[in-house]
């Protein structure tokens, strides 16, 4: 593991917003995404590889790792009058955040208890890091595993603060 | 502040956008608009206030607040609340 | 030298050199800069505020109002750091302040002379007149003679860090009830913070020499605290001051990272400033010595009691050689009994009272000289020399002495426990204020809640945190309690001006005397906080955490009420001074605040682009050439190659937002003034948007890309504002329709590619779509593939000609611009920016920011046709209101100078000819300003009363501000092609 923290962008990833219609069967939208039931602030990872981050009521952002272009408009068909989708792959630029230090740092940027009682493995929250939106997720993985999305034009601005934040946490040690 | 969003649990204030008071439905004849455009009754103690957490789960909140102590009582979903 | 043989929690083995007022002197290892200069026979370390006095260490912690200094040197200097918390590093500089030119010989002293004209309100009344004489003389004087240390002007060299911590509790001081607390809640298994502003724990118990559970003070606290620092349930936050508390169980903290240290390592911030989350919270603060009022009480060599008890056991330092003790309570006997043990020679005790504790025994057995109700009338020498008093039966004797240590008994330190408007109640049984009704979740305990003895202190953790387990329904119960000896604690606290000939001080720091607070009193200042800003008392720094109630009680005698019924202040945050730079953390210079990059950020930078803010976003504001003189330059070429050949521009900052659903076509009808259900798909719309009161909201083009799923987009400022409209018709007018809406700005980078030859350029580059007007005309839009990526083309104009706009998800837009570079390449393509963007949008009368200024209407922008009146929208019912349909609001034009080549300025005031340049004769003001290559000439945009009616007619632009007054012609808005021929061509 690493000693510290590194973020690593993740590239090449189909990522979608997905919202309910209006009374849709949830059930039958899990299914249709290969999970047994939709999750809420939480993340869960489909037979697929697909991971489906409940990011709101009623409303996800599903990732794939699979980069064909046209991944977001076969989502929509496949989800065709239970859920709308939007093809957010350019959208947003994903991290994954790992290493010994990682929920510390993180704890720096968000105001929101990420303590692993409060904010452990399958976790999902939307906040802010350093005055920009984030939605961040503990991996399933047994070594504890952060991955965030960002809007894409704010990548330079949060990995200026990565720097400097790792930089303040480094020299505390 | 912190407002316990119902999807989101307890989240500061600067994630949130205040719209003030709720007021009663948009109104059907025009005669009471003038009323739910631009007439609040402000109170002192507890008010019910439109919240929306632009930074989160992008969802409007009907928050219960005291207005002397800041104190919340409440924070639903406002398309659950009974208005 | 002052230094005690043994003794003290400092390291004699790490002797520190340091440096006062440029002389050097040393110290040691676990010293204060004021124990290390009282160690080294310094008394005199600052001149006061108002009156310049001489002025020494008067206490042993952060509520310390005199011995103020600037520390370090260069960028890192910084005034009015208080030498007693500042923890001794080797090779620490620090200046004494307010004196000139030298603190021992400080000509501004002779303000004492002019002492009558400085009182109470002196800026209030004194200097009002003459008024012309204020801003030249008196104002420069007062602020060269009064004031504490200057900034170094320089930009802070350090780094400030900022985090975020949640706990169950949150114990605000380490000192015996702090710790007893800590303990038993960690030991319960709850989360804990445990936060002291000092570098170590035990508060009190490092002062003295009480037992615990029949443990000595100091084994008992190193054994607590090695239990605490190993749990993995505990963050203890050392040299971390709880500075304010917020609404919501926040609490906001510094932790001095590194000013212990000469400087910070690489990387290392200087401080870190915490919001803390706490279910519960103890206020485990101590309490504060309060100085008894006399002639020349601020004397250097005249300390608090409690702080020379710190001196003599934490520092072994003695502060003086031969001491007198004045005391009004039962502690003050324990300071004197520590100095006869330390050696120092005690002149004698000087009680207010006429019953004295059973510790005065032992003392007068000593040989020490007691005085019972006796009264110290004034302190002499410059450094104190002698005090003189009077004894009970009225006699006056002077004693030599360099030490007065005083006590006039002690107010608990409650400053946190009356934030948020937590009102402070009186107790007959201290005779000072506790805690009321507390902050929500706050319970203060030991001496912060007026329970002064060391056993009620160490019960008061115990308990209090047994009863907020079981409220939390946490955790178990207290496993062990902690008792000590009784102690007395009794005092009567003497609330009297004073009797002697000299100035007696009551705020130190803003030099307030108890004259002062009388002359308020005389002057109907009666309300406390008439009196603090009448006399700034408590408003220095330390915030009155010394003198605060006996001016208060001084205030209740001279209008004769109870002290009860003058009440007390409030405080508020921060509660001890935190640098600005700490709240602004790592967003500081450029990172100020977050930037926003488009996809074609980079490129830009290599066109040479000067890039402009639009929010958060950077957005290129024109791209400059070898040779261009200015940006006028720069700007007049790309509109020129744009309006002649081609011209690209990005324009992905603009807001987009997909709406989705059976009902999205119903929610837009009710969104927009205009029709959008009756959009065929395939074709894009403009549309407005009004708030329900009737003013124009925002704009922007809509397309349809399917009976359930339009593409609508906002303007750049408005982007957030727009999602969060319709989010709430959505969520909360119309719960009931079938409509999901997703922002997707970031998916989208979008390239507006405009002029006679755009059609050209994409049809090299898009050889597959039919891009004739017949197949693709002004507003059609549709979906296709770019290298099998999704990607869209739109048919819109806001340059007024022909031109599209090519939309690819925003990781590939920089490659969709250098193709697009490299398909426009034979036509001369040309990038131009928002300015040209700006130019081009007024020469055809398009309304945008300063046109839609929440002020305006659908009828002022010449669009009042656009409202619907088959359906309702939002605004609708107010928009049709009398006076927002009066012809004679201001309305859309255009304007252009009659003298061709002069200048009209955005903001200028339009006037009739003839008419006085005054508000009264205001037709209208000009809202945009370009120079338009098209017209060779500056045209405006403008609104102005009855505009529509008024083409032609002459008018002024009245610029003041630019001192302008430019002669104008009213005409229609649209500048370039009125007829829209271009635009469908």
């Amino acid at each position: 593991m690493v000693e510290g923290a590194e973020l690593v962008p993740m590239l090449g990833m189909g990522i979608a917003a997905v919202m309910a219609r209006r009374g849709a069967d949830m059930t039958h939208l899990a299914a249709l995404l290969g999970i047994s039931a939709m999750p809420v602030a939480r993340a869960l990872k489909a037979g697929s590889g697909e991971i489906i981050i409940g990011t709101g009521p009623e409303m996800w952002l599903v990732i794939s790792p699979d980069a064909a272009p046209d991944w977001g408009e076969s989502l929509a068909e496949r989800l065709a009058g239970v859920a709308s989708v939007s093809d957010q792959s350019g959208g947003y630029a994903l991290y994954s955040l790992r290493g010994a230090k990682a929920r510390q740092l993180l704890q720096k940027g968000a105001f929101i208890d990420l303590h692993p009682d409060a904010f452990g493995r399958g976790s999902a929250a939307t906040t802010v890091i350093a005055h920009a939106g984030v939605i961040l997720w503990q991996t399933e993985e047994e070594a504890p595993a952060f991955e965030l999305a960002l809007f894409r034009s704010f990548q330079a601005s949060l990995e200026h603060w990565f720097t400097v934040a790792l930089a303040a946490m480094a020299a505390a040690d | 502040m912190r407002i316990p969003c119902p999807y989101c649990g307890p989240r500061d204030t600067h994630e949130f956008v205040c719209r003030g008071e709720t007021d009663t439905n948009r109104p059907d004849n025009d005669e009471a608009f003038y009323d739910y455009v631009y007439l609040r009754d402000n109170p002192i103690g507890s008010v019910r206030e439109h919240w929306y957490h632009a930074q989160g789960c992008r969802n409007w909140l009907t928050v219960t607040r005291d207005s002397q102590t800041h104190e919340i009582s409440e924070a639903v979903l406002a398309k659950d609340a009974a208005r | 030298m002052s230094r005690l043989s043994q003794g003290g929690l400092i390291d004699r083995s790490s002797p520190l050199s340091f440096s006062f007022d440029g002389k050097t002197y040393s110290g040691y290892a676990g010293d204060t800069l004021a124990s290390a200069l009282l160690a080294n026979g310094v008394k005199l370390v600052g001149r006061s505020f108002k009156y310049h006095r001489p002025r020494g260490i008067l206490t042993a912690g952060s509520e310390e109002p005199s011995a103020l200094v600037t520390l370090r040197t260069g960028a890192r200097a910084e005034p009015n750091i208080r030498a007693t918390t500042t923890e001794l590093y080797d090779g620490l500089s620090a200046i004494s302040q307010n004196r000139w030119p030298s603190l021992s010989f400080d000509l501004m002293s002779i303000n004492q002379l002019a002492a009558p004209l400085l009182a109470a309100g002196f800026y209030y009344k004194t200097f009002m007149w003459p008024a012309k004489l204020w801003e030249k003389l008196y104002e420069p004087v007062i602020r060269r003679a009064a004031g504490l240390g200057a900034l170094s002007m320089q930009p802070d060299p350090d780094s400030y860090d900022q985090n975020h911590a949640f706990c169950d509790l949150l114990v605000i001081g380490a000192g015996p009830a702090g710790l007893a607390a800590a303990l038993t809640a960690a030991r319960s298994g709850i989360r804990v913070i445990l936060a002291e502003e000092d570098r170590l724990v035990g508060g009190r118990l490092m002062s003295g020499t009480q037992t615990i559970n029949g443990e000595r003070a100091g084994e008992w606290t190193a054994r607590i605290f090695a239990e605490l620092r190993d749990m993995p349930n505990v963050k203890m936050l050392a040299r971390t001051s709880i500075f304010g508390a917020y609404d919501g169980h926040i609490y906001g903290a510094i932790e001095r990272v590194a000013d212990h240290l000469p400087e910070p390592a690489p990387g290392q911030p200087r401080q870190c400033l915490w919001k803390i989350a706490a279910r519960r919270a103890l206020l485990a603060t101590g309490a504060i010595e309060r100085p008894l009022t006399f002639g020349s009480n601020d004397r250097p060599g005249v300390m608090m009691a409690g702080a020379v008890s710190t001196y003599l056991h934490r520092y072994a330092v003695a502060p003086g050689t031969h001491a007198l003790v004045y005391t009004a309570s039962d502690s003050g006997w324990e300071t004197a009994a520590h100095l006869l043990s330390a050696g120092v020679d005690l002149a004698a005790v000087v009680d207010t009272r006429d019953t004295l504790p059973a510790a005065s025994a032992a003392l007068a057995r000593a040989g020490v000289e007691i005085l019972a109700n006796a009264r110290v009338l004034d302190a002499k020498g410059k450094a104190l020399r002698r005090v003189v008093v009077r004894n009970a039966q009225g006699r006056t004797r002077t004693f030599d002495a360099d030490l007065l240590a005083m006590s006039g008994g002690w107010s608990p330190a409650i400053g946190l426990g009356s934030n948020l408007g937590a009102r402070p109640v009186w107790s007959e049984e201290i005779q000072a204020f506790v805690p009321g009704k507390m902050p929500p979740g706050m319970i203060a305990i030991g001496a912060a809640a007026g329970r002064f003895s060391l056993r009620e202190a160490l019960e008061d953790g115990v308990k209090s945190v047994d009863s907020i387990t079981d409220e939390l329904g946490v955790g178990g119960r207290a496993s062990e309690t902690f008792i000590a000896d009784e102690e007395d604690v009794a005092a009567t606290p003497l609330w009297a001006p004073s009797e002697g000939k000299t100035k007696a001080f009551v705020d130190f720091q803003h030099d307030v005397t108890d004259r002062d607070v009388a002359l308020a009193a005389r002057e109907g200042f009666v309300s406390v906080e008439h009196m603090k800003r009448y006399t700034t008392l408590g408003m220095a720094t330390d915030q009155g955490k010394l003198g605060q109630l006996t001016a208060n009680a001084l205030l209740a005698q001279a209008t004769d009420r109870a002290i009860p019924n003058v009440g007390t202040i409030l405080s508020r945050p921060p509660y001890v001074p935190v640098a600005i730079g700490a709240f602004a953390g790592h967003h500081r210079g450029d990172h100020f605040r977050p930037e926003r990059h488009t996809a074609s950020h980079q490129w830009a930078i290599g066109q040479g682009a000067t890039f402009a803010d639009a929010g958060l976003w950077k957005r290129a504001q024109w791209f400059s050439r070898p040779g261009e003189r200015d940006w006028l330059e720069t700007v007049t070429r790309e509109v020129k190659a744009t309006r002649s050949g081609v011209g690209i521009c990005d324009v992905s900052t603009l807001g987009k937002i997909d709406v989705h659903g059976p009902d999205a076509a119903k929610l837009l009808d009710r969104l927009y003034v205009n029709m959008f259900s009756t959009l065929p798909v395939g074709k894009a719309r403009y549309g407005l948007m009004l708030r329900e009161d009737g003013f124009v909201f925002d704009d922007g083009t809509t397309t349809r890309f399917a009976e359930d799923y339009f593409f609508m987009t906002t303007t750049t400022a408005n982007a957030a504002r727009v999602m969060q409209h319709i989010d709430y018709a959505r969520q909360v007018l119309w719960p009931d329709l079938d409509v999901q809406a997703t922002s997707v700005t970031e998916q989208w980078a979008t390239y507006a590619v405009a002029g006679p030859q755009s059609r050209a350029v994409l049809q090299k580059m898009l050889p597959d779509i039919d891009l004739s007007n017949e197949a693709f005309p002004y507003m059609a839009a549709c979906k296709f593939t770019w290298r099998g990526l999704p990607a869209r083309l739109y048919r819109l104009s806001f340059s007024g000609e022909l031109a599209y706009e090519v939309s690819v998800p925003a990781h590939q837009g920089e490659a969709l611009l250098r193709e697009l570079f490299a398909a426009g390449g034979e036509f001369d393509i040309t990038p131009y920016g928002t300015e040209a963007l700006g130019v081009m949008r007024i020469e055809k009368g398009h309304p945008a920011g300063n046109e839609l200024s929440g002020q305006t209407t659908a009828f002022d922008l010449g669009m009042g046709r656009l409202l619907s009146r088959k359906k309702d929208f939002i605004g609708r019912v107010m928009a049709n209101r009398e006076a927002l349909l009066d012809p004679a609001r201001p309305q859309l034009v255009g304007i252009r100078p009659v003298d061709i080549g002069q200048r009209i300025g955005a903001g200028a005031h339009l006037i009739n000819a003839g008419a006085a340049p005054v508000a009264a004769n205001d037709q209208g003001n000009v809202s945009s300003v370009a120079y338009s290559p098209s017209e060779a000439s500056w045209i405006g945009l403008a609104l102005l009363r009855n505009g529509p009616e008024r083409h032609g007619e002459r008018l002024f632009a009245y610029d003041p501000v630019r001192g302008r007054n430019t002669e104008v012609q009213v005409c229609n808005p649209v500048f370039v092609d009125p007829e829209g021929v271009r635009v469908r061509g």
